[in-house]
């Protein structure tokens, strides 16, 4: 139970991906509280919620890199959990892309992984689950799974 | 997270007489001191497992079939939009030999009319000077010219009226063709 994190928060535009991200996350047993939303509005209206409220944050953030029909992308998201809300969470990112200039980006915005979404995520997410506990204490360099 | 006794045996029941098993993360967090609740919670968390990679492996194919889709549509509106921009260049192409053609028709067709023009103004101006030849000749030689006199003027007046039937005519087919190039 000691590598399991609290809770997660998935944010991707891709309902299927949810499917996948919650299926991969319990047979790794990588968390027990996976919540899943589809814009990075809808994440930012809850950050800003559960910063008024004191409460409710999740440890952990997964966030896509385009997300389709939000206002704005992953990237931003990041940089406004960071900077914004000011909330101190894991957070990183988890898209099929591997651009440098992207990644560069979301070091820039805050982002504390990448993780290049396949049909073989598993691996990479057990990786992560190894590596979690330097995330948490900031202590990981920021780093690409691929 | 302990359950009572009651509920681990009722939960057990179920499992024997409806073959029904707890699902889920609440499955990670159970423990117990009964052995036959262990041995249940292992049961439900194998059945939970095979579920859960059926239905990853499901989702992941669904997934690659829905990108593939996505793809495959995306190609779909490329190979229209080239066919529609084929389609233009093929109209446009079509439009300008159309209009190649009727500018070689026309100019066929005004080739045709100069040249009557030009034998038809040689008959009237061959006729005339020929008339007007013979005149003279008769008056310089002092021959009757009454017969040749009024044949001069008849001549002369019908070659007038034929002329302004020419222009006319020519006019008209100008103007004709004018419109329907408007059009």
């Amino acid at each position: 139970m000691n590598d399991i994190i609290n809770s997660i928060l998935l944010v991707d535009d891709e309902n299927l991906f949810h499917l996948v991200f919650e299926d991969a996350c319990s047979l790794l047993d990588i968390t027990l509280n996976l919540q899943t939303v589809s814009s990075s509005d809808e994440a930012d209206r809850l950050f800003a919620k559960w910063n008024a409220q004191g409460t409710g944050k999740p440890e952990c953030v997964f966030v896509d890199l385009n997300i389709v029909g939000s206002s704005f992308d992953g990237i931003e998201l990041i940089r406004r959990i960071n900077y914004v809300h000011g909330n101190g969470v894991v957070v990183g990112i988890i898209s099929s892309s591997s651009e440098n200039f992207e990644i560069e980006k979301a070091k820039e915005a805050g982002a504390q992984f990448w993780i290049v979404k396949s049909d073989e995520i598993e691996p990479r997410l057990e990786q992560f689950r190894d590596n979690y506990s330097t995330y948490k204490d900031r202590t990981s360099e920021f780093k690409v799974y691929t | 997270m302990n359950l009572s006794k009651e509920s681990e045996d009722a939960i057990i029941e179920v499992s024997k007489s409806h073959s029904i098993f707890l699902e889920g993360n609440l499955l990670k967090v159970l423990e117990s001191d009964n052995a036959e609740f262990v041995r249940y919670i292992e049961k439900a968390k194998k059945k939970d497992k095979e579920t859960r990679q059926k239905r990853l492996d499901v989702t992941k194919k669904v997934q690659s079939q829905n990108n593939e889709l996505e793809k495959r549509a995306k190609d779909n509106d490329r190979l229209m939009r080239e066919l529609q921009e084929v389609l233009m260049s093929a109209e446009n192409a079509k439009k300008s030999v159309e209009q190649d053609l009727d500018v070689l028709q026309k100019k066929s067709q005004f080739e045709l009319i100069g040249n009557i023009v030009n034998v038809a103004l040689s008959i009237i101006i061959g006729v005339g000077v020929s008339t007007t030849l013979l005149y003279g000749y008769a008056l310089y030689y002092s021959v009757d010219t009454t017969v040749i006199g009024n044949a001069w003027s008849n001549t002369f007046g019908i070659l007038l009226t034929n002329s302004f039937s020419i222009i006319g005519t020519i006019m008209g087919v100008k103007y004709a063709t004018s419109e329907g190039t408007k059009k």
